[in-house]
């Protein structure tokens, strides 16, 4: 009876250690991970009203972040703001186009480094924007990890043929170009 | 008579000239030699020299508007007191009062030396810039519009880079602007006395010729666009009114008028006096309202004092004016005694400017005896 009560308190004692330890493990990792880098929220949404002048409103402001700085913020913003519409997207299942504002977002992050470089080039000290690149690297990436979704998924439009989206493929992709930027 | 007092005035001009220099920021590298920490060792001796130059200053003033109305002085001598002053103040060093000017010169070299966007990329961005060490609000975009930014290339770009030269330049940029409105004055009142009135105002001469705000090229162009309007220009004056809108934007509040004028079809019928008399109160009240944005800085007078010289003979705008005049010029003695903007610094500050404008509004109630008139109405 003793024997069984001292098993009893043993696991009891163990169960709580291992509690304690998952516990310590979760949030030490969550916040060694987190990058303090702040993403907009989310714009208008395809299919919205204000979806097509926002996109004319892009194109135009292109001339207006001119220079290699200007440039790689504008570059970043937009890699940002069409990270948070994929992330937004892929929560509704909207999967095409999911797809296409990520591999946007993709388009965009990989002009800001070269932008970076060019500022170099001209003698700017670039160390304080190839920190903030960096930062959003590290928050796209656990952005992206977060996001739940089949391997692929056959995209069925009403009259026109069907595509295959390769998702986790193109989560994967996002995620490798960004590590390269941390 | 006239001779002492030319050549005492110049003596008092390359007095203020030296006093200016005593405020060298101790970060500006490129005047070392010429440093000292005298102003923050003896807060109290700055502070009472300051004052006593601003009220030699008004004395001078208020000398040469009672002579020149005495006809002891002429023309031409206005003239030669407006020369001499912008040729000694030229070569004040520009940052005692306020920093302005290095912002200027900063969100210049963002546009045409870095070749970035200056309403996009803020001047500390660019890490390691020599100028970052003595500049004030180099965390922000910059705040003037899209005009002064355009005027800034000339006298930037012909710096060749170096930073004394572009300096120099900015003041003479600003030097020719105030050379221009005083003009411009001349023109549209035929009337030396609004020309003493506004470009021998202590005031103006010191944030303009001394400081360099860029306040006077806004009004230049506003007074230039009235001025073509009365000569039934109206293309030009709308493009000029247009670029006064988008060097400060506090212009924007003559639009009722200009549009009026504008669209009046008989302009002949205008009565310009009384059209700058609006002006001068319109723009008094954007700089009334001015605290609403950020402070009542002294400069923020120069929007309504070229208006207020062309309605001089309205004596209550003439009284307030130069009641203001002054007293704005004493907002500076509370940083320059206690060295913080904390403290009992704010309130000194309002009293400051609102003691002799109060004491001025009571000589004006008493003397025009307006209280009386209302009463017995």
């Amino acid at each position: 009876m003793e024997m069984a009560k001292e098993k009893f308190a043993m696991k009891k004692r163990l169960g709580v250690t291992l509690c304690i330890l998952v516990l310590f493990l979760i949030f030490t990792s969550s916040a060694f991970a987190s990058s303090s880098y702040v993403l907009p929220y989310p714009s208008s949404m395809p299919g919205s009203f204000m979806y097509n002048p926002r996109l004319l409103l892009e194109k135009a402001l292109k001339f207006w972040y001119f220079g290699n700085f200007g440039q790689f913020t504008y570059n970043l913003k937009q890699s940002d703001k069409y990270l948070v519409e994929a992330k937004t997207l892929f929560e509704y299942n909207q999967y095409l186009l999911a797809y296409k504002a990520l591999q946007k977002s993709d388009s965009y992050f990989l002009k800001t480094l070269p932008n970076l470089k060019d500022a170099q080039k001209e003698g700017k000290n670039i160390s304080q924007n190839r920190k903030l690149l960096s930062s959003a690297a590290q928050k796209h990436i656990e952005i992206l990890q977060n996001i739940n979704l089949p391997d692929e998924f056959v995209w069925q439009p009403e009259k026109s043929a069907s595509s295959v989206l390769q998702l986790k493929s193109a989560i994967e992709t996002s995620i490798s170009i960004r590590k390269k930027y941390q | 008579m006239k001779k002492l007092l030319f050549f005492s005035y110049v003596v008092f001009l390359f007095l203020f000239t030296f006093f200016s220099y005593l405020f060298i920021d101790p970060n500006l590298s490129y005047l070392k030699n010429l440093r000292s920490e005298f102003v923050f060792s003896h807060r109290l001796e700055i502070s009472i020299g300051y004052v006593f130059l601003i009220i030699i200053h008004f004395v001078f003033y208020l000398i040469f508007l009672k002579m020149f109305k005495e006809k002891r002085l002429g023309k031409k001598d206005i003239k030669a007191v407006v020369v001499i002053t912008c040729g000694v103040l030229l070569f004040s060093y520009p940052a005692m009062l306020s920093f302005d000017i290095f912002n200027y010169l900063l969100t210049a070299k963002v546009a045409f030396f870095y070749h970035e966007n200056p309403y996009i990329i803020m001047p500390i961005q660019f890490l390691g810039d020599p100028m970052l060490a003595f500049t004030h609000g180099a965390n922000k975009i910059a705040l003037y519009g899209p005009s002064w930014i355009t005027i800034t290339s000339a006298p930037y770009l012909l710096g060749l880079g170096n930073f004394i030269l572009t300096l120099l330049n900015f003041k003479l940029a600003i030097l020719a602007f105030y050379l221009g409105t005083t003009w411009l004055i001349h023109k549209m009142s035929k009337d030396y006395v609004s020309v003493i009135l506004f470009s021998l105002n202590p005031l103006v001469v010191i944030e303009t010729l001394l400081g360099g705000h860029n306040d006077i090229v806004m009004m230049f162009f506003a007074l230039l666009s009235f001025f073509l309007l009365s000569k039934k220009k109206a293309v030009a004056a709308s493009i000029f009114i247009l670029i006064s809108f988008l060097i400060k934007y506090s212009t924007f509040f003559l639009l009722p008028v200009f549009a009026y004028a504008l669209v009046k079809p008989n302009k002949k019928s205008i009565s310009w006096e009384k059209i700058y008399k609006v002006c001068a109160i319109l723009m008094f009240i954007a700089f009334i309202l001015s605290p609403f944005k950020e402070e009542m800085y002294p400069w923020y007078a120069i929007w309504f004092l070229p208006f207020a010289a062309l309605s001089y003979k309205n004596k209550i705008i003439l009284y307030i004016s130069l009641a203001f005049s002054f007293s704005l010029l004493l907002r500076y003695v509370p940083f320059m005694l206690l060295g913080t903007y904390f403290g009992p610094t704010p309130l000194i500050k309002i009293l400051a400017t609102g003691v002799p404008v109060a004491v001025v509004s009571m000589y004006i109630l008493i003397k025009e005896k307006l209280w009386l008139k209302k009463f017995f109405r």
